[in-house]
């Protein structure tokens, strides 16, 4: 289990980390969203090692992170870095080898990475004569040819083609049935909510939300009801019972009510229906994206976006 | 440890696959064997050379004078003609011997006269033909030439006494061998170090540096690429030397660095001035001065974020390289001077100046023990202090770092 407890790192005069506290149990997928510059970056260069924390412990399994538990970790940082005249499955063993595994048994998975990957036509071909894509996957194959107990990777569906980043997705997941913890961060809010089974949303270098997406939406305060068709007689229902103004979805021709979560769906269900002929009554659970959205300070209801 | 190694054989591999390294090598190889062969081959092919003269005049004085200029070997006297004409041309002297000059002699008012005809103004000097003031004395005072030279020649023997040269020759012989060694112990160290800048600023610039430090220690990532170019360069000034060792006998025994030729047992390399204790000498400083270039190097080019910074980096660390083979080159004209003294203790001076003293002068055991001592500190305290602000280094984009900035990471 990876605990990052309390956790701060400045530079200079800019507090990039303030106060970073998750849990990441072994073999899950664990999302760390934000904006930019809000840390997530140098939160985990900090559970790699690459920044030593100003305040605050990681531990890995009860014990402090140093360089032979870092050995156990894969890394996938945001900017891709090959060396471009090495060629593809020489770089894989490289990376294997710094990690400690014997050249036998690297090469051995490096073959398997590259026709895994769909890119083993390339392995005795310089990385850098590759597309973007293709180095993008060679850089995945580098991070995971030790076999990681925990794999990072940052923003990993950056720059990719839908394609690649569904091939990219199909590996995390392979990964994570594996066993390998995964810690991610990414702007794909879609890939990475139907990825991770945990979250954590930080913004200024502080935690602003944390859990699995249930919690989040547990403690997330409104839901959104679409409901049609919009008549007069609908509209009175939900105005008697305290609603504010709907938007419409305008392709959907369907009215948009933003509802405390402790709202009484059924007692509403019943008089939307007495009141007229209804067509849809749906409620939504919150997205990621709108809990993220509101963690970070700029919340709107979800089906504006 | 292990991954020490398994870096130095990764940078070692790749360097060994570099054109550029097969290229510098064997150009460098060309270039010595240039170096050594050219003065030969121009010599051989020369038109002329200045000091190729057609003697002309009475042919009594001729004699005369024809004995005393070949008696030392400045001069050789190519053909004589009793008169010259009217107007020397260059055609004239191709025809006659390819003479670089043409000299009449003549006798007016009781002295030696003589009427020089130069094919080459910039080659002429007019100190040429002091080896004919005795026959001038002669005909001055009527005391024979042969007197004359007796009296202008001391009588005086050089006694080595062991210590560092055999003779005079071998002595002038060291000064040639000592610059040529400083030379390739600049080259060797000014392109092993820009080896590791640029291979530790292609991974900051390509971002593989953070990938790396988030598995190995920095320290031993450093220690792994600068080994690794040390043993690329040993390597490379092996070949130089070797192809040096294997030119220069030819070229020593043919007036490449003396004006008198070696005597029946050619350029060994005792006659050279080079004694097994010079090659270690060369060896230590060399692996000492590279290491402390090559660090020193490497963490400049750490704090670089795109290559085209790479030059704004170069300029400050390349100074004392350039600065220490300058003073070595006074070394070579003034062993012994205060300055130089000095310079042969100061860290990343020492390797060339410290050495260029040990291959020509007579230097105490102690002090090149010293500047060993001396350096082998430097490297280490530059190990400690590149390898902090190579771990900033490599993580920090953007603009370069302040001076601040780079104290920060050295206290670190």
């Amino acid at each position: 289990m990876l605990v990052v407890d309390r956790i701060a790192r400045s530079f200079g005069n800019v507090s990039a980390v303030r106060d970073v506290s998750f849990t990441v149990e072994r073999g899950s997928v664990f999302g760390l969203l934000g904006p930019n510059g809000a840390g997530k970056t140098t939160t985990m260069r900090t559970i790699l090692g690459i920044y030593a924390p100003d305040a605050g412990r990681i531990t890995w399994d009860g014990a402090p992170i140093d360089l032979g538990v870092r050995r156990r970790f894969g890394y996938l940082p945001e900017e891709r870095g090959l060396y471009g005249k090495m060629k593809v499955r020489e770089q894989i063993v490289y990376f294997g080898r710094l990690h400690g595994v014997p050249a036998s048994v690297a090469t051995r998975r490096a073959g398997a990475w590259l026709d895994a990957l769909g890119i083993a036509g390339y392995a005795d071909r310089p990385c850098g004569e590759l597309s973007k894509g293709n180095q993008q996957k060679v850089q995945l194959a580098c991070a995971v040819v030790h076999e990681p107990e925990l794999l990072v990777l940052d923003e990993p569906f950056s720059g990719l083609d839908p394609v690649n980043a569904e091939t990219m997705l199909a590996c995390l997941r392979e990964l994570a049935a594996r066993g390998t913890t995964l810690v991610l961060s990414s702007h794909q809010m879609f890939q990475i909510e139907h990825a991770c089974r945990a979250f954590c949303i930080v913004a200024a270098g502080t935690v602003r939300a944390n859990g699995t997406l249930a919690e989040l939406r547990a403690t997330f305060p409104t839901r959104t009801l679409r409901v049609s068709p919009d008549v007069p007689a609908i509209r009175a229902v939900f105005a008697s019972a305290g609603a504010g103004e709907p938007s419409f979805d305008e392709d959907a021709g369907e009215l948009l009510y933003e509802l405390p979560r402790e709202t009484d769906f059924g007692a509403l269900l019943r008089a939307a229906v007495a009141a007229g002929p209804l067509q849809t009554f749906e409620r939504r659970e919150p997205t990621l994206s709108a809990i993220y959205l509101r963690a970070i300070g700029g919340a709107v209801p979800e089906d504006r976006r | 440890m292990n991954e020490l190694a398994i870096v130095f054989r990764a940078e070692l591999l790749r360097k060994l696959r570099s054109r550029l390294f097969w290229i510098a090598t064997a150009g460098g190889m060309f270039a010595i064997a240039l170096l050594i062969e050219a003065p030969l081959f121009f010599g051989s092919i020369a038109e002329s050379s200045a000091s190729d003269v057609l003697l002309a005049g009475p042919p009594a004085l001729v004699a005369r004078a024809k004995t005393l200029m070949e008696r030392k070997k400045d001069y050789k006297i190519v053909a004589t003609v009793a008169a010259l004409p009217p107007h020397v041309t260059a055609a004239y002297l191709a025809a006659h011997g390819k003479a670089g000059a043409a000299v009449a002699l003549a006798v007016r008012d009781g002295r030696l006269h003589l009427d020089v005809y130069p094919r080459d103004l910039s080659a002429f000097d007019g100190a040429q033909f002091r080896d004919l003031v005795p026959l001038n004395i002669e005909l001055v005072t009527g005391v024979a030439s042969a007197r004359v030279d007796r009296a202008l020649t001391l009588d005086r023997t050089i006694h080595p006494i062991g210590e560092k040269f055999a003779d005079t020759r071998t002595a002038a012989l060291a000064h040639g061998v000592a610059f040529g060694m400083v030379f390739i112990l600049y080259l060797a160290i000014i392109i092993a170090s820009q080896s590791v800048m640029s291979a530790v600023a292609e991974e900051k610039t390509s971002r593989i540096a953070e990938i790396l430090i988030s598995t190995i220690a920095p320290a031993d990532l450093l220690a792994g690429k600068v080994l690794a170019a040390a043993v690329i360069a040993i390597v490379q000034v092996g070949c130089w030397l070797a192809t040096a060792a294997a030119l220069v006998p030819f070229a020593a025994s043919s007036q490449l660095f003396t004006s008198t030729p070696l005597g029946p047992g050619g350029a060994t390399p005792a006659a050279l001035g080079i004694d097994p204790l010079l090659a270690l000498y060369f060896i230590a400083f060399f692996i000492l001065g590279y290491l402390q270039y090559a660090t020193v190097y490497a963490a400049a080019a750490s704090l670089i974020s795109r290559t085209e910074d790479l030059g704004s980096v170069t300029t400050p660390v390349i100074l004392p390289v350039v600065g220490a083979f300058f003073v070595a080159q006074y070394a070579l004209v003034e062993p012994n001077a205060p300055l130089v003294v000095i310079c042969s203790f100061v860290p990343f001076l020492s390797p060339f100046v410290m050495f260029t003293r040990v291959a020509i002068s007579v230097v105490p055991w102690w002090q090149p023990l010293a500047a060993l001592a001396i350096d082998a500190a430097t490297v280490w305290l530059c190990f400690v202090g590149a390898g902090r602000v190579y771990r900033v280094g490599m993580l920090l984009y953007g603009k370069l770092p302040s001076a601040k900035q780079i104290l920060a990471a050295l206290r670190a």
